[in-house]
């Protein structure tokens, strides 16, 4: 597929292999774990493929070390290294020595296997990411543990006492947790379930290989804290591996970046945050959509990482450096000591911060309002669609069998209730955690979803109605479908597989402009594609879509929805799925040809650091739902830097900054998960987690009110109605922790809210 | 609009003409105006009609091809399958219908030329009458096998696609079929109705063989169903059967295909069978007949004299057999999209390193 | 959940015994040539023409437990009631109760088909695995073209090969019957001997020409499930090989066969009418062959029906335990809904 990337220059690996320099390793005081020149080679019909690439690196006694890195750039290697368990045919190299406290040191690449068996989750364990295929799905919980501790010999009844304890550390009720099978716990229960089990054996070592990145933000971010205080309860070693910088940057003691299967900057969090000296660090901090970086500054990096096989020479990371010069393409830099724990594997280390200026501090956000447009004025006073008190109730039906006829289905509520309208020019972004209705409520809007209540009107057309009655509509059917359209969330699958890309992007104009001639349609095609930056286009019109990546997919995606002309996009988690310093760029592109085609967005994100990038650049709306219902909508900016809902500041809590100066500290939250849908909470939904819940939520539910600010910003909580509310008699739900209902709701916040 | 604050790097890309050229592109609907106004930033020029028709023979004559030859079980296969066609077109204008009489009884194999398999106890010509059984053979088993495949697909799709209570009719129905055992229900179906023609009879035998599939297939619709590009294709307002054609159907080929020899093959299986067993009324030379007349009237049983009349049949519908599992087995990569970009730009010799690239990736994730 | 997949189940045998049953009621009755115009044509051989219709009707309500002149439904509810009543009519050909002679063919049916069955999972399910754990040496190649080939072997063309080769020239094995007629009928020695002896060539021609296709199928599985995160996870938790093999491989790459099984259980006793009549061993299908050659309606009826029930309850016996060994069958994630 690099065939077209031709910012790449071509080297061997073989050349790349002889000009290693003898790097500093980068040392601590007290260190658990020494890994010397680790490489981990493949080899390939294409020559010898790299994939971890002559690493040194120290992990201190009871640190938590956070690696960071793109995908493919090697750091799950890494993480297999340490427990000298890289996949065949993968071959690891080097130096993997552990060090228990007390005891003489383990060269771990030397065991026998039998020692390294033991070695392995009693001293040094794993959590993988996907939890969910990381237990027999046909045994329960409570055989993985008991055959993780039979198979060491543990005391069985001390060891299953110890991953009650455990259990019950993660949040979740042990006896309930045992009895499941895998498939039976949600997401996050089985996340926290697996690093549990990883903790069973009380092992010195927790090396985590991105073991939340499936997961919601507030899950992650929970876990996160959940962690901080196993590792302090347990003395243990973290290293934890993640794509997601700002997630493990308040989390870690030290922080270690990877590009192209090394490591080019390490150094204690704090200063890899405020003082990055490694141009790929800067610019990967500018690239992270987060919540502090003002909008202006996010930029995509240019470039693509390079393929293992094909590592550039010199430093590895020239090709895409703008301070590259002669030196940098020549010769592999090696570690240069910004300060005694900081290095940076950079011959520019000292110009960096001049030629790639970042601001992380503590005024940027009013630098980065400037440039906003107003949110009033520039979408039209009719909306192109409008939603009023949908509904959206799905009955969930056993699956084909006979006896399905006769069930009482359980109703899931998806969508309750909500009006929302969407203009022209406009940007609406829905946030909230998986299962709160946010897809289904954006299908509502493109009429992708019919509802079961309320009504979904285009211009004033109700859509449902027109679709029925065919004709006597005063906008055909055919129009408003045309005209609202989405892009998926999974790259690899919002195109069709058997498809070639040109095929692909026809099948709308065939439909719809069945006259036009093959060349022109051919032509618009091709130059649609060089517009998203796909060149040439003529060799990506003939690619199937596993020969493009999932950026380019996207691209794809969002081109053949333009073709349609349309009013209103949804763009579902269209982003999610990319590599973190793709997604300023998508979204940057999905903007750009907003500007072009006058097109909308519905935007769906779990991600606030995303919601507040793609909204607040346009001057749009965030709106916030859970369980099937909006609880706040508002201004970008206002629901990101003046959260009202208690729900909405708890999504803040959880949408990590790079302010490293903060911990990560206990959710403002009652309970982690979320209550089934199926039977939600009576009164407010969120009195369950709420803490500021008082009694009144438990009766009767909040509605969607302004501030008397004269913004269109609302809230549905109590909190913000008047004193005469009954709402402030009433007593607090929260039965231990009476401060937190405290009138005075910054106390618990500080920072947050600055 | 354009009040949006973009980065300036964006800004500079787009060459002057492309504001028209998308500004164009907006306006799609009905601007039939647009076909005269050239894009000027294609560079790599358009196609003639005839390049674009040997694209498609290419993409769909001459890829496939290359592919099946490529696995040794695929080219193995279809060889034999192509010959069993050869013999039963070609073949039967070649080699004389057999006679009574016109050579000895009970001639061993090898022995003489003019019967390569002997004969049986009638002086009829081995060789001769498997050759001539074989066009209501493959009558029967491309009856059956395409009666099989349309059924399942038909249902199965549209059980799949459509959901709700058409699925659940469907289903109920279907599983009942599947239930009951094909053989002795065939048997019945075949004594009441004795059917003579080679057709009927390969319907009557696949009458439920393919509730099993449109199963399959079904579960594999919901699938593909509920994947984007189908919701996409919808939301596009492409009709249903344009969908269920280019966006379900390709996702299904391999599976159908599969299938399809599979059901080619039980059909050979079971009309030899109730051939043998007499159960189907003989009405031409057959296999199966050849069968029950060695077993039954020559006796083959009890003597090595008659064992040629009985392993001839027998040994042809293995080898038949053989061949088609063979071709199954061998073909499901002719639809695999990774193997075809291989196969039709074979002048792009990099294109090959995707799928070794994409496994240097798991190794990495992994 | 898994109570209502019990019940599913349940609620599905016995709806397609209904079901079957009401078919085998329209065949008898609608289909042309169906056992009235049969036995009639026959009392017109033996009487000549002055066949009494009423005779006729009659030696029918005997023979099929259904009086032609009765209107359609009360046939149907006589018909049924009489099948409540485990009485299937009286065989024409050998003038017993078809309920009588089937119940004594039956069980030996269930004894050869299940054996094969067992022996045929075993051996594939075995051959599989160990297929899939040495992938591509010259064992698992060699293995898989064997596997082919006895696959495009049909059962019968084995059955006959063996009856003939071991049972008509060498003399090794019996070529009919199900027991030796010298061994006292009961639960000895010398008669399960001589039952096994019998039923060994039948088992044989099942399983040798079936076990290929299952083994391949579970080396596919296995193939698949040894490249799960579970199993890599498993052995970094340091679990013994052996665990391994049998707890996560094994019972992960079993599970999808349970779809092969179901229609094994299905093909074999179909086959039965075929095997049986080959090796002359009087089963079911041996009996409905019979009945088929003398156009005796009730007994070829009889027999399909127990056919298809002992098919419902063999699949609703694998379902059971399917539902038992599969955590997630029921809700909608189970592996045998791939298929």
């Amino acid at each position: 597929m690099s065939k077209t990337d031709d910012t790449q220059t071509p080297t061997t690996a073989g050349t790349r292999t002889g000009t290693g320099t003898d790097r500093t390793s980068i040392r601590v005081d007290d260190p658990i774990m020494e890994i010397r020149n680790a490489s981990v080679t493949f080899d390939m019909e294409r020559g010898e493929s790299r994939v971890l690439d002559d690493v040194s690196l120290d992990i201190e006694r009871d640190e938590i070390l956070g690696i960071v890195g793109e995908s493919g750039s090697g750091k799950s290697m890494f993480a297999s290294a340490l427990l000298d368990a890289v996949v065949n045919p993968g071959i690891l190299s080097g130096e993997v020595t552990y060090r228990p406290r007390g005891d003489a040191e383990v060269d771990v690449l030397g065991l026998s296997p039998e020692e390294l068996r033991e070695l392995r989750w009693e001293e040094i364990s794993m959590v993988f990411q996907g939890a969910q295929s990381s237990f027999n799905p046909t045994i329960t919980i409570r055989a993985h543990f008991e055959e993780t501790i039979e198979a060491h010999n543990y005391n069985m009844e001390q060891a299953m006492a110890h991953a009650r304890e455990l259990l019950s550390d993660l949040y979740m009720d042990p006896d309930r947790v045992l009895d499941s099978y895998p498939h039976e716990l949600s997401g996050g229960m089985q996340q926290r379930t697996l690093i549990a089990l990883s903790l069973v054996l009380e092992p010195n070592v927790l090396v985590m290989d991105e073991p939340t990145a499936a997961l919601d933000l507030l899950m992650q971010r929970s876990i996160l804290s959940l962690l901080e205080d196993l590792q302090e309860k347990y003395d243990l070693s973290i290293v934890f591996i993640t794509h997601d910088l700002p997630l493990v940057a308040g989390l870690a003691d030290r922080l270690a970046v990877m590009y192209a299967f090394e490591f080019v900057e390490v150094g204690p969090a704090g200063d890899l945050i405020g003082n990055p000296t490694h141009p790929y660090t800067r610019s990967l901090l500018k690239a992270v959509p987060n919540l502090d970086t003002p909008l202006a500054e996010m930029r995509p990096i240019d470039g693509m990482a390079p393929d293992p096989v094909d590592v550039p020479q010199g430093c590895s990371y020239h090709p895409r450096c703008p301070l590259a010069d002669e030196t940098c393409r020549a010769e592999d830099p090696a570690y240069h000591s910004v300060s005694p724990d900081h290095q940076s594997a950079c011959f520019h280390w000292e110009d960096s911060a001049e030629a790639i200026p970042l601001s992380t501090g503590g005024d940027e956000r009013g630098g980065g309002d400037g440039e906003m447009r107003a949110f009033a004025g520039n979408q039209s006073d009719e909306p192109v669609v409008s939603l009023e008190n949908v509904d959206v109730h799905f009955d969930q039906v056993a699956d084909g069998g006979l006896l399905s006829v006769f069930q009482e289905p359980d109703t899931v509520h998806a969508v309750d209730d909500i009006s929302l309208d969407v203009y022209e020019n406009d940007v609406v972004t829905l946030v909230g955690e998986s299962g709160c209705g946010k897809t289904t409520l954006g299908k509502a809007v493109i009429g992708a979803q019919r509802p079961t209540d309320g009504t979904v009107a285009y211009r004033g057309q109700d859509i449902w109605e027109a679709k029925d009655s065919r004709r006597g509509a005063d906008i055909p059917y055919e129009h408003i479908r045309r005209s609202l359209q989405m892009i998926h969330q999974d790259p690899g699958s919002s195109l069709n597989p058997n498809r070639k890309v040109q095929a692909s992007l026809e099948a709308p104009l065939k439909r719809w402009e069945p006259d036009m001639d093959p060349d022109d349609r051919q032509e618009r095609i091709l130059s649609l594609l060089e517009y998203v930056g796909m060149s040439p286009p003529g060799d990506y019109a003939q690619r199937y879509p596993h020969q493009l990546s999932g950026g380019e997919k996207q691209r794809v995606a969002l081109i053949r929805a333009l073709l349609m002309n349309p009013d209103v996009i949804l763009a579902d988690e269209a982003v999610s799925a990319l590599d973190v310093s793709l997604r300023v760029e998508v979204m940057d592109l999905m903007l750009e040809l907003q500007d072009l085609f006058d097109t909308s967005y519905v935007f769906i994100s779990h991600n606030l650091s995303n919601a507040r990038y793609f909204s607040g650049k346009a001057g749009g709306r965030i709106g916030v739902m859970y369980l099937g219902e909006l609880v706040e909508i508002g201004p970008a900016e206002q629901i990101i830097n003046d959260p009202q809902h208690p729900y909405t500041k708890v999504l803040r809590w959880s949408t990590a900054d790079l302010d490293i100066e903060e911990t990560v500290e206990d959710p403002p939250l009652r309970g982690i998960d979320i209550p089934d849908p199926v039977d939600p909470p009576s009164g407010c939904r969120f009195h369950t987690r709420c803490p500021e819940a008082r009694e009144a939520c438990t009766r009767e539910q909040p509605t969607l009110g302004g501030h008397g600010d004269g913004t269109e910003h609302e809230t549905a909580c109590f909190r913000e109605y008047d004193e005469s509310h009954e709402y402030w008699d009433s007593e607090p739900v929260v039965e231990d922790d009476a401060d937190a209902t405290a009138d005075d709701e910054s106390g618990s916040w500080g920072h947050a809210n600055e | 609009m354009g009040t949006v604050k973009r980065t300036e790097e964006t800004d500079d890309r787009p060459p002057a003409s492309l504001e028209e050229t998308i500004a164009d592109g907006g306006t799609i609907a009905g601007d039939e105006a647009s076909a005269d106004t050239p894009f000027g930033t294609v560079s790599s020029g358009t196609m003639s009609r005839r390049d674009r028709y040997e694209m498609l023979v290419n993409e769909w004559v001459v890829a496939p091809f290359k592919i099946l030859w490529s696995d040794w079980r695929a080219r193995v296969g279809s060889l034999i399958i192509l010959a069993y066609v050869l013999m039963g077109t070609v073949g039967v204008r070649v080699v004389d219908p057999p006679r009574v009489g016109e050579g000895d009884r009970l001639v061993s194999p090898f022995e003489d030329l003019s019967h390569p398999l002997g004969t049986d106890n009638m002086g009829n010509d081995i060789f001769a009458q498997i050759v001539h059984a074989t066009p209501p053979m493959l009558e029967m088993i491309v009856a059956g096998a395409v009666f099989t495949t349309v059924m399942a697909v038909v249902v199965g799709t549209l059980s799949g696609y459509k959901g709700g209570r058409t699925d659940q009719l469907l289903m109920t129905f279907n599983d009942i079929l599947m239930t009951i055992p094909g053989l002795p229900l065939v048997i019945v179906i075949a004594v009441i109705l004795e059917p003579r023609s080679p057709w009927l009879v390969g319907v009557i035998i696949t009458v439920n063989a393919w509730a099993g599939l449109a199963r399959a297939i079904r579960s594999q619709v919901l699938t593909l169903r509920e994947e984007s590009y189908v919701e996409a294709s919808r939301l596009m307002g492409i009709s249903t059967p344009q969908i269920v054609m280019k966006d379900i159907m390709p996702g299904l080929m391999p599976y159908i295909l599969v299938n399809f020899v599979n059901s080619a093959r039980s059909v050979i299986f079971a009309s030899v069978g109730l051939y043998f067993l007499g159960i189907l009324p003989f009405t031409e030379l057959n296999w199966g007949v050849m069968m029950n007349l060695s077993y039954e009237t020559g006796g083959a049983l009890y003597t090595w004299e008659t064992a040629h009349w009985l392993l001839a049949p027998m040994i042809t519908i293995v080898i038949l057999s053989f061949g088609l599992i063979l071709f199954s087995q061998g073909t499901d990569r002719v639809f695999n999209p990774r193997v075809r970009a291989r196969h039709t730009s074979a002048a792009d010799p990099e294109e090959g390193d995707d799928d070794m690239s994409g496994e240097v990736a798991t190794h990495i994730r992994g | 959940m898994i109570n209502k997949y019990y019940i599913e189940r349940t609620a599905q045998a016995v709806f397609t015994v209904f079901a079957v049953v009401t078919m085998t009621f329209g065949m008898i009755r609608l289909m042309p040539g169906g056992p009235v115009s049969y036995i009639r044509s026959q009392l017109v051989q033996q009487q000549g023409n002055q066949v009494d219709m009423e005779q006729v009707n009659a030696l029918v309500e005997v023979y099929t437990n259904v009086a032609p002149d009765d209107p359609l439904y009360v046939q149907y509810l006589e018909y049924m009631t009489s099948l409540l009543q485990g009485d299937l009519g009286v065989s024409m050909f050998y003038n017993d109760p078809v309920t009588m002679i089937l119940a004594s063919a039956a069980p030996w049916t269930v004894f050869v088909m299940s054996i094969s069955l067992v022996l045929t999972f075993g051996l594939g399910i075995t051959l599989g695995a160990v297929m899939a754990y040495i992938e591509g040496s010259r064992f698992d190649v060699s293995t898989t073209l064997v596997s082919i080939f006895l696959n495009s072997i049909p059962y019968y063309v084995m059955a006959i090969v063996l009856v003939y080769i071991l049972g008509y020239q060498f003399n090794w094995f019996p070529t009919g019957g199900r027991v030796s007629s010298e061994v006292a009928t009961g639960m000895n020695l010398a008669f399960l001997q001589s039952a096994f002896y019998h039923a060994a060539l039948p088992i044989a021609s099942l399983v040798i020409t079936g076990f290929g296709i299952q083994a391949l199928a579970m080396r596919g599985n296995s193939i698949r499930v040894l490249g799960e995160d579970y199993i890599r996870v498993a052995r970094l938790r340091g679990l013994a090989p052996h665990d391994i093999a049998l707890r996560y491989v094994g019972r992960n790459a079993i599970l999808p066969m349970y779809t092969g099984m179901m229609i094994a259980i299905g093909f074999m006793f179909g086959g039965s009418v075929i095997l049986e009549e080959i090796f002359a061993y009087p089963g079911i299908g041996y009996y409905m062959f019979r009945g088929i050659m003398a156009r005796d309606y009730p007994l070829m009826m009889g027999a399909f029906l127990i056919i298809t029930i002992a098919v419902v309850v063999g699949i609703y016996v694998a379902d059971l335990t399917y539902g038992k060994l599969d955590p997630r069958a029921g809700s909608g994630g189970g592996n045998r809904e791939a298929y």
